[in-house]
């Protein structure tokens, strides 16, 4: 597209478009606790798996860029302008065009979301890397194999 | 001199490469190993970075045709419910499995007999038993005697933390009656021949940083390159060259460099698994062998045999604490293993006990089974399923048929130009069958053990991790292509030590009997070293 940054990064109109996009996938959790995923900088996670797929990439533009479209057409403003009932009204207008926003996204904003150390912690993990401290983990109970050898050999020779 | 033969050359440096190099290293042959992969770097593995889950999506992904890796080799498994997955590196698929490291049974060789179906493989469990004894230590196996399912086996270490997951399944398990047992798994549980003990950090489909997962990178490599072979890494073998005589006389590869190069040898020996194997043969065609090479039987490709797997998913009110623990290896269950006619399919299956999703697994899983929706409702629905999953794998035995096939794709090749292989493949009445009944019995020991709901997948679609049974042993050279130690009916100095040679799969993971294979037939050839082509 005309004006795009390059090295595979979206247009500055479209990342507020993202991020706006982002909260209605995951919104921040009633309690307030949990994030949406708006608020984290998810765009550039987005950004760099998309990158081996640039044909994916345009269409989520396409997509972003409809958004506006229809903002503008129904509101007179920007989508990440909008309340966030206006928005999720025109998300789900999109998803009868074709201009709908490919399920993919979805997968990458969930992937992008749950790595992430303020989701990680909130939810009661460390936010690290499972390696290389792992887990501790109880001593095995064997006395619940007590019925198992009871019942004796099982193979056929 | 460049051009001097090596006294055996082995293709492929995987499973059964690695262990048969390290088994015959001890004669002081010239063995050379080319390998199409590279050398691993555990300290670069997934597990030890926070972007862990996701690396299952791109470069550590399962199948060949997603990774964009140039070494893999692309597979047309477009004709196939289930999509091939292998690895190509110094360590072969080892690098990624779960190292779940169970042995066939006795029955298992003996299917025509037993059961009527399939064919009796050339050898027993008798005869391998020796040789899993001696896998077991080098890869270091961790597990219980005393299995009910299996005859006296040694087991060198103590078994892996089964967990709150694994000890809720196992009472549910007992509630229903039904076998189960802590699993043979190649994971080190306490220090062992230099490796580090398993710290239950649960990446093992991303290779494992601390190398307690049992690859044989880091198992039979090292005292093989210390006793002398040679591997060289980035050498993609195009195909096995034929002298006058019709004899291997060596093979043509490309190098890292995509330069095409010559190794002459007197013995060759292919071990690059159950799709990997028959593409090469069949990429080695000459006026001596038009089919390919070794296929006279018409067998080269031929019954190959995937296990159809399925997977059944409880969801518990409590949390299992499931994303702690090695990922594939739990407990399993030999409760319908041997043939039932009642049950109105032949042979059986295995229950593997796997552990629960990860924070992004959860959520990727919960979507691809419309639990976890984007929106308002979002976090309520994933609240409801993380840290309460647990997952089981069902293993169905599946049996040979000639249909079921590797072929070579007339269009897609790797990258360095050679014809890639094209998968045929179609389940079973039989398997049918059996996959009916093992989701039915898997949903019941969930439930029995406190799950309130229950997903399946069946067959599983990208379970095509166990390739077998496409140049199958046996004595008759019309019905089979090689003998009982691994040599070739049509070639006498040509060797196949690889799942291919399965006569039929079992209901368990075969790597374990791949390596025992590959370490018989060492032993038999250096046995045989005065009269090998005899």
């Amino acid at each position: 597209m005309s004006d795009d940054p390059g090295d595979g990064r979206f247009p500055e109109q479209h990342v507020r478009t993202l991020d706006r996009v982002l909260d209605e996938i995951i919104p921040p959790s009633e309690d307030g606790r949990l994030p949406g995923a708006g608020e984290i900088g998810l765009v550039q996670h987005i950004e760099a798996a998309l990158r081996p797929m640039p044909e994916l990439r345009v269409m989520i533009e396409q997509s972003l860029a409809a958004l506006d479209d229809l903002a503008r057409q129904r509101h007179d403003r920007p989508f990440a302008a909008l309340a966030k009932a206006e928005r999720a009204a025109l998300v789900k207008e999109l998803e009868s065009t074709h201009h709908a926003l490919p399920p993919i996204l979805t997968m990458y904003v969930y992937t992008g979301y749950y790595m992430h150390p303020r989701v990680l912690e909130t939810l009661g993990l460390e936010a690290r890397p499972p390696h290389p401290k792992g887990f501790d983990m109880p001593p095995n109970d064997l006395s619940l194999l007590d019925p198992v050898r009871a019942r004796g050999k099982r193979y056929r020779d | 001199m460049a051009d001097d033969p090596v006294d055996v050359l082995i293709i492929g440096a995987g499973a059964a490469g690695a262990a048969f190099a390290w088994s015959l290293a001890d004669t002081r042959m010239q063995i050379l190993c080319l390998e199409q992969g590279d050398w691993m770097d555990p300290a670069q593995y997934p597990g030890a970075r926070s972007d862990w889950e996701s690396r299952q999506l791109s470069d550590f992904g399962l199948s060949p045709n997603m990774r964009g890796r140039r070494e893999d080799y692309p597979v047309n498994d477009s004709n196939s419910p289930i999509a091939a997955s292998m690895f190509s590196a110094v360590g072969g698929s080892t690098i990624l499995y779960a190292a779940h490291f169970p042995r066939f049974h006795p029955s298992d060789f003996r299917t025509r007999t037993l059961d009527g179906v399939g064919d009796d493989w050339p050898l027993d469990y008798q005869r391998l038993a020796p040789y899993y004894d001696v896998n077991a230590h080098m890869m270091g196996v961790s597990g219980l005697g005393g299995d009910p399912a299996y005859p006296t086996k040694e087991v060198p270490l103590p078994p892996v933390a089964l967990g709150k997951l694994g000890e809720t399944l196992a009472r549910g398990f007992n509630t229903l009656g039904w076998h189960w047992w802590p699993s043979d798994s190649a994971i080190t549980t306490r220090e062992h021949e230099g490796r580090a003990p398993c710290v239950n950090a649960g990446t093992c489909l991303l290779g494992c940083p601390q190398g307690a997962k049992a690859s044989t990178d880091i198992t039979y490599w090292p005292p093989a390159l210390r006793q002398g072979v040679t591997l060289k890494t980035r050498c993609r073998v195009r195909e096995i060259t034929v002298g006058a005589t019709g004899m291997a006389d060596g093979v043509i590869y490309y190098d890292r460099d995509g330069v095409e190069q010559r190794q002459r040898a007197h013995v060759v020996v292919v071990a690059c698994n159950g799709i990997g194997t028959p593409r090469l043969l069949l990429n080695s065609r000459s006026s001596q062998f038009p089919d390919g090479l070794a296929n006279r039987s018409g067998l080269v490709g031929k019954n190959l045999m995937f296990h159809p797997y399925a997977m059944v998913t409880g969801v518990f009110d409590e949390p299992l604490e499931g994303y702690k623990g090695p990922t594939g290896c739990c407990i399993m269950s030999q409760e319908f293993y041997e043939s039932d006619p009642a049950r109105g399919f032949v042979r059986g299956y295995s229950f593997e006990i796997l552990r629960g999703f990860g924070p992004v697994s959860t959520a990727l899983w919960g979507m691809s089974v419309g639990r976890v929706p984007s929106g308002a409702d979002h976090h309520r629905a994933y609240a409801d399923l993380f840290d309460r999953t647990a997952g089981m794998v069902v293993i169905c035995e599946d049996l040979p048929e000639p249909e079921n096939c590797v072929t070579i794709d007339p269009h897609l090749t790797d990258s360095d130009g050679i014809p890639a292989p094209k998968v045929t493949y179609r389940l079973s009445d039989n398997s049918t069958k059996m996959l009916a009944h093992s989701v039915a019995r898997g949903c019941e020991v969930l439930q029995a053990a406190g799950a309130t709901d229950t997903e399946v997948a069946s067959p599983l679609p990208f379970a095509g991790w166990h390739l077998m049974g496409t140049a199958r042993m046996g004595t008759d050279p019309e019905r089979s292509v090689v003998n009982e130690w691994g040599r070739c009916h049509d070639v006498r100095n040509l060797f196949i030590i690889d799942g291919s040679i399965f006569v039929t799969a079992a209901a368990v993971n075969p790597t374990n009997t791949i390596q025992a294979l590959a370490l018989h037939i060492a032993d038999t050839m250096k046995r045989n070293l005065a009269n090998l082509f005899d």
